[in-house]
């Protein structure tokens, strides 16, 4: 009696999963996936977890997908070590990395960080090619994009901050709002506590979605934040960013990390990249960001605009 | 430019706009109707994966009860693992890919101790008196199992896979933080633009989908559970 | 490995995410309580209230976890508080389904006979109900209990605290010590809730019901 009905139920169930698998097979996987749709070798640009990086990530795909490749953007992957990993492993191609950032915390680097932007971006370069698979780092761009800590305006006058020093001396009194990586990575806070020791925050807060950066100090009752000098809310005339006197950040400046055997199959990769790569300046990357953050347009509306008002896609 | 800065942190204290109904048109097919499609591969993919190991091992340590206790303590220690951490883990081995992959993974070991555990219950509500009567018309134990003990264990199997599924889509939108896609994506999303129309649109679109499964299985569990069955007037 | 793990243990705010994680869970779990447990009493008689909780519960249960604390965002914004009307709105539901469930369910006869006897209908809900319906609302509390100590975790993305930020942390610096270590912190916690809510039911069973239960009525 139950046989007759499992024997009805059956087909019945398989049409349905057949049917639920079709619908869904339709995208499998991250959502933050374009395609190009141009013919040509695929080429999948990655990108990291912050609206820059969602910017240059579009940027690269676009260029290339508008120059003879099938430019496919897989934005968001994670931190640094998330998107090496897809590179490594070939998920992804290439993806927009910062040659301070992967000294620190992707390359086997050693000693103190170098002093110049150019020294820097050798050591990466160096190091990169080392590895097995080998990665090209490519040409930089001519703006930095390093941690500006910042200060609700209202406490920097009440006690005059304007440097980092004078932040550690007051720290005592301040709240501090931060994230996990920042915190522990070996360029973020403890580079922080030991070049200024006199930094004793009367709280850390720890927010783990970087889009709430800004909004976990406004409202989050803290003082202090950790932004990005490429970022549009640093302007903002509610806050006031230290000066980092000591100079103790790595040089962070963009450039496209891309895996050796594709350069190699596909040299004209690097042409396209690097022509957008150098169309950057600091105003422009923080104006772009700026209408990703604060007008709530889409990376990807907002990277082809770009593109198009420099005429490096039509 | 710093008008938009003025804007920022007074934004945050005026009352955001809780359903953006632009958005939600504009970005339909764009960004929603993917990850509902997401959601729905890794919950289906993810239930079915898992029967066809909880079946098989249900069945065998129902048969030998001495391997249950074993099975009950690993799938339970796997449950036990908070699913954020669960992904994060398969991540950091290597040759795992990024994409749905290990999301099916952990979504499997979650649901397999209540799979297990209700075919084992399912198979243990057979009455011993209709085995028997089976042994005597001559049946043979692969026959008996499969015509007599397992139909009469599917309401309690279909009960498991009902509290399984509704876990596993629940489960599944934590996964779009190491990028398996789904309605976690829209969630996440919401959280970084502090945008609640996104947060909204997707923890509407999985409860949905939650509940649509567990009304659909609770149907077949009713189909299949003759005593329990609503005489129709 | 091993020892690497015990580092993570030893770092000096690893007890600090440890108190919040357990702090945040139980505080939700006591509130959850003092909620659900006085509107299933309330409902107790009534079919229609008991069909509107349960199906609120019903509801409340299928909603991810994830939704729930991105919710509170808007609404509540950043930190510990804001996860804490989260996580209490999520243990609500196991609480409440299984205290109305419960309570309905003790046999009518047994009422009937007691308010034959002359018992008043608070006596009865507190000599007969309650502990003929304890075993399911401690059922219920515990797996709320399990469930609100693994949804703590996700407490890291709107700055709740807890031990979730050292799953990200180890996620995003591919660190698996630290890694597993918050993951093993959040498996042992939730094992202890298992076992300990587990010995308060037994304890709550009455010696009455115990004894049928084992003669499996």
């Amino acid at each position: 009696m139950n046989r007759t009905k499992l024997i009805r139920a059956v087909p019945a169930l398989l049409t349905c999963l057949a049917v639920l698998l079709v619908v869904a097979c339709g995208n499998v996987g991250g959502t933050d996936s374009s395609s190009g749709g141009s013919s040509g070798p695929t080429i999948t640009v990655g990108s990291k977890d912050f609206t820059e990086q969602f910017i240059l990530g579009s940027m690269y795909a676009q260029a290339l997908d508008a120059n003879g490749f099938n430019g496919v953007a897989k934005l968001n992957l994670g931190s640094e070590q998330i998107a090496d990993k897809a590179l490594q492993n070939g998920q992804i191609d290439l993806y927009p990395e910062y040659t301070g950032t992967a000294l620190v915390s992707i390359l086997p680097y050693k000693g103190a960080y170098p002093e110049t932007p150019e020294a820097t971006y050798q050591a990466a370069k160096n190091l990169y090619s080392k590895r097995n698979p080998a990665d090209t780092m490519l040409t930089p761009a001519s703006f930095a994009d390093t941690y500006g800590i910042f200060v609700r305006k209202p406490v920097a006058e009440d006690k005059n901050l304007k440097t980092l020093t004078d932040l550690a001396e007051a720290s005592p009194d301040l709240i501090l709002v931060s994230f996990s990586q920042f915190q522990n990575r070996s360029d973020g806070f403890p580079n922080m506590k030991k070049n200024y020791p006199a930094i004793d925050f009367k709280e850390i807060k720890i927010v783990n979605s970087l889009g709430l950066r800004y909004q976990g100090v406004a409202q989050g009752g803290g003082d202090v934040g950790v932004g990005f000098t490429t970022e549009a809310q640093l302007s903002s005339p509610d806050l006031v960013v230290m000066k980092d006197t000591k100079n103790i950040f790595p040089q962070y400046y963009p450039a496209p990390v891309v895996r050796s055997d594709v350069l190699k199959k596909y040299p004209k990769i690097k042409g396209i990249l690097n022509e957008v790569t150098a169309s950057l300046d600091l105003k422009t990357m923080r104006e772009l960001n700026g209408k990703v953050d604060l007008d709530q347009e889409d990376p990807e509306d907002v990277a082809k605009e770009y593109l198009e008002k420099k005429g490096i896609i039509d | 430019m710093s008008n938009a800065g003025l804007l920022l942190l007074q934004d945050v204290l005026e009352e955001p706009k809780l359903i953006d109904w632009e958005w939600l048109k504009e970005n339909f097919w764009e960004d929603i109707v993917p990850a509902l499609q997401g959601h729905i591969f890794l919950s289906v993919i993810s239930v079915a994966v898992a029967l066809v190991i909880a079946l098989p091992v249900g069945v065998l340590s129902a048969r030998y009860r001495k391997a249950y206790p074993p099975v009950t303590f690993v799938t339970g220690v796997l449950y036990s693992i908070p699913s954020l951490a669960l992904f994060a883990i398969l991540i950091s081995i290597p040759g795992v890919e990024i994409g749905p992959s290990p999301v099916i993974i952990a979504l499997v070991a979650y649901s397999l101790l209540i799979l297990i555990r209700n075919t084992v219950a399912g198979l243990d509500s057979v009455p011993p008196e209709t085995i028997d009567a089976a042994r005597g018309m001559g049946l043979t134990d692969r026959q008996i199992l499969l015509r007599v003990e397992l139909p009469l264990a599917l309401p309690i199997i279909v009960a498991g896979v009902r509290i399984a599924t509704v876990t596993i889509i629940g489960i599944a939108t934590i996964g779009a933080y190491i990028n398996g896609g789904g309605l976690g994506a829209l969630i996440f999303d919401g959280i970084d633009r502090q945008f609640p129309t996104e947060i909204i649109a997707g923890a509407v679109l999985a409860t949905a989908l939650a509940i649509i499964a567990d009304l659909l299985l609770l149907g077949l569990e009713r189909y299949l559970r003759p005593w329990a069955r609503v005489r129709r007037t | 490995m091993f020892s690497k793990i015990f580092e993570v243990f030893a770092r000096p705010d690893f007890p600090e995410k440890l108190r919040e994680h357990v702090m945040l869970s139980l505080a939700a779990l006591l509130v959850a309580i003092a909620i659900a447990m006085p509107v299933a009493l309330l409902i107790r008689n009534t079919r229609l209230g008991a069909a509107i909780a349960i199906n609120i519960g019903n509801v409340g249960r299928a909603v991810p976890s994830l939704a729930i604390l991105a919710l509170a965002l808007p609404l509540f914004g950043i930190g510990f508080g804001s996860a804490l009307v989260a996580l209490t709105a999520l243990a609500i539901p196991p609480i409440l389904i299984n205290a109305s469930t419960g309570l309905r369910e003790v046999n009518k006869d047994i009422i009937d006979a007691a308010r034959g006897m002359g018992l008043s209908g608070g006596e009865i809900l507190a000599r007969i109900q309650l502990p003929i319906a304890a075993p399911v609302i401690f059922a219920g509390i515990r797996t709320s209990a399990v469930q609100t100590v693994a949804s703590a975790t996700l407490a890291t993305f709107i700055g709740g605290g807890g031990l979730g930020d050292l799953i990200v942390e180890g996620y995003s610096r591919s660190g698996p010590e630290i890694l597993l270590a918050g993951a093993l912190a959040v498996a042992i916690l939730a094992i202890i809730t298992e076992i300990g809510f587990g010995a308060l039911e037994r304890a709550f069973t009455p010696k009455g019901l115990k004894i049928a239960q084992k003669r499996g009525s």
